[in-house]
């Protein structure tokens, strides 16, 4: 305003200054000033300096407005968590209608099973198939068994920090190979049956049998002669390899013979491998 | 004083009526409360200057939400909407943070 007065020809502050220094050395309107010089320079009688009516009517609309805005917000984010809940429901529902059907699809299992050992049951000739087929459930890992064997408990090395010294799937996949050759009849990693299908690998970080992820410490239960098979599973080669991971990257390892164990069947499913209709020998 | 009642109004009229934002005016809602907000205490500096004038609170007061929003909306059609009314934001508060600290030399002198 006042280089307007004197120096007209001078350029504006705003075009002058850097656009940070004006806004903050120019921070009030320049209106208020330019007004109340031209209200002294013309004398004006008495200078309206109090709020007036309009004044107080923009403060109304300016509350009006900051209300208006948070109720906003707060109710968005209101009907965000309610969509939220909402999915939340959604999935829990899906979850209990999977978890029916599976609990449908194994009392239907169960009572094919129970239908299948009738019909065997019902002439002497075919106990010896029932036999048959118990016999490679349990070897196929698809029927629970029971029987003396092994716990052995594999971890990490104590504040274990990265692969080097963590149990890794190899290591596990050694531990069953040595327990196999030590004769070991059914081995489980942590209740996870395995089965002439099941894979032991790891996947996003996590050690995965039976496509589920396992969490350490690891438990392998083998059932087998408690006696022999930990001396037996020793001189393997992987049980020197695990005596070599033991003692040079201090992962534990603990093997106990348990009395009486109980291992889980496994669900396996085969969609390709289908037997021919008209084949005679048992499945 | 009327200023601090015309507030209560206000704040008493938004809390009980509760109007419904128009979804197109959403977005404009926060940038206009933020403009809204300068143009405030900008008035208070100048009451406090002694050079506060009704008209030009007014007049600076519906402009600068409406120069706010407009801007805003110009960015959406644009596809920079969120730059500007980050640039307008800042604008803003710098304003609004210096006015505060003239304010507070004037109340307290410190």
């Amino acid at each position: 305003m006042v280089q307007k007065t004197v120096q007209p020809e001078r350029l504006p502050p705003q075009a002058t200054m850097g656009l940070l220094d004006y806004l903050t050395t120019h921070t009030l309107d320049e209106d208020y000033a330019f007004v109340s010089d031209r209200r002294a320079t013309r004398d004006a009688p008495a200078p309206q300096r109090r709020i007036g009516v309009f004044g107080a009517l923009v403060m109304v609309v300016f509350a009006i407005l900051v209300v208006t805005a948070a109720a906003q917000t707060s109710r968005n984010s209101v009907s965000d968590e309610r969509q939220r809940q909402e999915l939340v429901v959604q999935v829990n529902q899906a979850r209990r209608q999977l978890a029916a059907e599976n609990a449908r699809l194994v009392a239907l299992r169960a009572e094919s099973a129970v239908l299948e050992t009738r019909q065997l049951r019902s002439d002497t000739s075919s106990r010896g198939l029932r036999d048959t087929i118990h016999l490679l459930g349990i070897k196929a890992g698809t029927l629970a068994v029971r029987g003396p064997g092994v716990r052995v408990v594999a971890d990490n090395a104590p504040g274990a920090d990265s692969a080097r010294n963590e149990v890794l799937d190899s290591d596990l996949q050694k531990l069953v190979n040595g327990l196999w050759e030590a004769g070991a009849e059914a081995i489980a990693i942590n209740g996870q049956r395995l089965t002439n299908l099941s894979t032991i690998r790891l996947a996003g970080g996590a050690i995965t049998v039976n496509a589920r992820s396992l969490r350490r410490p690891y438990v392998v239960t083998a059932i087998g002669n408690q006696d022999t098979l930990p001396a037996r599973f020793a001189e393997t080669s992987s049980g020197r390899a695990w005596l070599d991971l033991q003692r040079e990257v201090g992962l534990r390892l603990s093997i106990k013979p348990v009395s009486s164990l109980r291992l889980p069947g496994a669900e396996v499913f085969l969609r390709y491998a289908n037997q021919k209709e008209t084949g005679g020998g048992a499945s | 004083m009327i200023a601090v009642l015309g507030l209560v109004v206000g704040v008493v009229l938004g809390l009980v009526l509760t109007p419904d934002v128009p979804l197109a005016m959403e977005p404009y809602l926060p940038i206009a409360v933020v403009a809204a907000l300068d143009a405030v205490f900008g008035a208070f500096r100048a009451f406090l200057d002694g050079i506060f004038d009704d008209k030009v609170f007014v007049i600076s007061f519906i402009s600068n939400v409406l120069i706010a929003a407009v801007i805003v909306f110009l960015g959406d059609k644009l596809g920079v909407g969120a730059q500007l009314s980050t640039g307008v934001v800042v604008v803003l508060g710098i304003r609004i943070f210096s006015n505060v600290a003239a304010i507070r030399r004037h109340l307290f002198h410190a």
